[in-house]
């Protein structure tokens, strides 16, 4: 009589777990309930995204703007039988915006990484992260098993590859967004890390860093993304990088006081935050790797970094300053809970090292996050960076989009609302101009209102303006992190 | 179910006939990417020895150029198992890591087993011989 009453027991437990009510979906329920529409920005995306026509809902497409915004960004964290507990750690999804004679085509597919088949399969999120901590029962060989190439993209020959930054790039078609694999750059390289933040040179030479705690490889790629050298560099701590920057004649390693102190997991949890030792920032030379130089200056936390430029003796780059490092050791875990932020925005920064030797932080008002700039500009003298913004420090994600002019110091600033998630913007020179400043800013929102991922294009020269073209896709995409225009 | 009883009986009635040999063969048939170098195979019989503190039962190295690349170790007595092995592509002798110690050569375990930023744990890789046993083993990375 044991066996059938234990037999059922066994059937009950099978069948709860088949009509998937376990703790994680009802927490899951109860946080859908209890937040605000921006939970939105951290939604899961079910189902790649076919092709379909934006609608114009404002404004005209600017004469001469043909191309494709590629962005990459985490889009699926949960599962019935586990969740990512992290923003960082979702599955990488592609959106690809094709403007082309006035119109926008929207797809999006996610990478099909071996993270992604096994959790699949498994029916749960197991693979441990940037802040999750994973499932006994993931299957990780490689950290590319893990990799869950969510972060950035990058164009490299005729192919476009899905960046995370503690793995390889994932090669996939840029038209279809077919995943072809993971890239494997020579042979004894296999599974090393590369950055979601390569440093791309105006004719395309691309730099990059793998970090290793106290090393870095530093990579360098020609255009095509065939392998011209790579090579290790020691540094002086193991510092959380994220991003790096780069001039036309060095490489600039910022290094916060967030250390890796304990080989553990969820990553995160393996760094400490040490404001006592402030921040070093190392220049290393491009063409002797050996040449370097070790500047100091306050602590500060920072995910993203401008590029670099020289003036006189001097090199100078913006920053977005956090306080410290709680964002990403807690506070992107509650976002994808749903639970407001109580942290300090990112503001914007300017550091010069000196030719002496000393370094110099201006810190300005502007709120900030996700820096960059005309990318034919990138490691020469340079006055402007656009960002995204806000108007108050409550604002859980961007809702303004900025530009700051570093000759004067200054930001304008166009606000979107609070309706808005306003994604990083990219840069893009209108045609035939040669002066800075005669450039269209792309990138998407999400609507909150209306429940719609929208694409602006905004003018530089008229920003406070607002943007000259809106279109209005069907659906609604969570918040991305990183793109290019290309 | 039907099949599953029917699986059920026959593995009860071929038991008498295992008992008069307790000897078997154990046979890893490789899948390699590339045709060079070697394969090198050792086989547990303990978990202590799996884990480290023991030498492995057996050993072979395999001409990864080979029509079939196969270990075969015979006349092993009943009892579980567990097999490590790794594609020595170059040839050198040791497995190739990269510069942060990550291997760069193809490496497997028995029941085709992954761990979990590890190598995969006997729980995973033993398996028990009680009969003649062969294994395909993905070495194609």
């Amino acid at each position: 009589m044991m066996i059938p009453s234990r037999r059922s027991f066994l059937m009950g437990a099978a069948a709860l777990s088949a009509a998937v009510v376990t703790p994680d979906l009802v927490r899951a329920a109860q946080a859908a309930a209890a937040t605000p529409d921006w939970a939105l920005a951290t939604a899961d995306v079910e189902a790649d995204i076919t092709a379909r026509t934006l609608e114009l809902v404002h404004g005209r497409a600017p004469a001469g703007l043909e191309g494709v915004l590629f962005r990459n960004g985490p889009a699926k964290f949960r599962r019935p039988g586990g969740s990512a507990q992290h923003w960082f750690d979702g599955d990488g999804l592609i959106r690809r915006f094709a403007l082309s004679e006035g119109r926008v085509e929207l797809s999006a597919r996610f990478v099909a990484t071996r993270k992604r088949a096994q959790e699949e399969r498994l029916g749960a999120m197991v693979m441990p992260g940037f802040g999750t901590l994973g499932d006994p029962r993931a299957e990780i060989g490689s950290p590319d098993d893990a990799n869950a190439a969510n972060t950035s993209v990058l164009m490299a020959g005729d192919k476009l590859w899905a960046l995370w930054e503690a793995g390889s790039p994932v090669a996939m078609d840029p038209i279809t967004l077919q995943t072809e694999g993971y890239v494997t750059l020579r042979p004894d390289l296999r599974a090393m890390p590369f950055l979601a933040h390569p440093r791309i040179e105006p004719d395309g030479r691309i730099w990059n860093l793998g970090m290793g705690g106290d090393q870095a490889l530093v990579w360098r790629l020609s255009a095509d993304g065939t392998l011209e050298d790579a090579s290790l560099i020691p540094l002086p701590r193991a510092s959380y990088v994220h991003d790096f920057t780069a001039t036309e004649r060095h490489l600039v390693i910022v290094l916060q006081p967030w250390v890796r102190e304990r080989q553990t997991m969820p990553f995160a949890d393996g760094f400490a935050w040490r404001p006592e030792t402030g921040t070093q920032i190392l220049v290393v030379d491009k063409d002797d790797l050996t040449r370097r130089r070790i500047f100091e200056t306050d602590a500060f936390g920072f995910f993203h970094l401008g590029d670099a430029w020289i003036e006189g003796d001097d090199i100078l780059f913006d920053i977005a300053l956090h306080r410290d490092m709680d964002f990403a050791a807690r506070g992107a875990s509650e976002i994808v809970n749903g639970v407001p932020l109580d942290g300090e925005a990112a503001r914007l920064g300017l550091i010069r090292l000196k030719s002496d030797g000393a370094t110099e932080l201006t810190r300005l008002p502007a709120i900030a996050e996700f820096p960059r700039s005309d990318p034919a500009r990138a490691g020469q003298m340079r006055r402007l960076s656009v960002h995204t913004s806000a108007d108050t420090p409550e604002t859980p994600f961007a809702r303004a989009i900025g530009v700051t002019d570093w000759s004067t110091a200054t930001t304008r600033t166009f606000d979107f609302g609070a309706g808005h998630v306003v994604d990083e913007m990219v840069w893009v020179a209108k045609p035939g101009t040669r002066s800075e400043a005669d450039a269209w800013l792309i990138g998407p929102s999400l609507n909150l209102t209306e429940r719609r991922t929208e694409l602006h294009v905004l003018d530089v020269a008229a920003l406070e303006d607002g943007p000259v073209a809106t279109w209005r896709a069907d659906v609604a995409l969570p918040a991305a992190f990183h793109g290019i225009w290309a | 179910m039907k099949a599953l009883l029917a699986a059920a009986a026959l593995a009860f009635c071929a038991t008498p006939a295992l008992a008069q040999d307790a000897s078997a063969d154990v046979t890893f048939t490789f899948q390699v990417g590339q045709p060079t170098g070697h394969v090198m195979v050792a086989l547990f019989d303990s978990q202590a020895a799996y884990d480290g503190s023991g030498d492995p039962v057996r050993v072979a190295r395999v001409d990864a150029s080979a029509a079939a690349v196969q270990a075969v170790f015979e006349h092993l007595p009943a009892g579980d198992y567990a097999m490590k092995a790794f594609h020595d592509v170059d040839d050198d002798g040791r497995m190739a890591t990269n510069p942060f110690g990550m291997p760069t050569e193809p490496f497997a375990f028995s029941n085709n087993a992954v761990g979990n930023m590890g190598p995969a744990g006997w729980n995973r890789a033993h398996f028990s011989v009680s009969g003649d046993t062969a294994q395909m083993i993905n070495l194609a990375q």
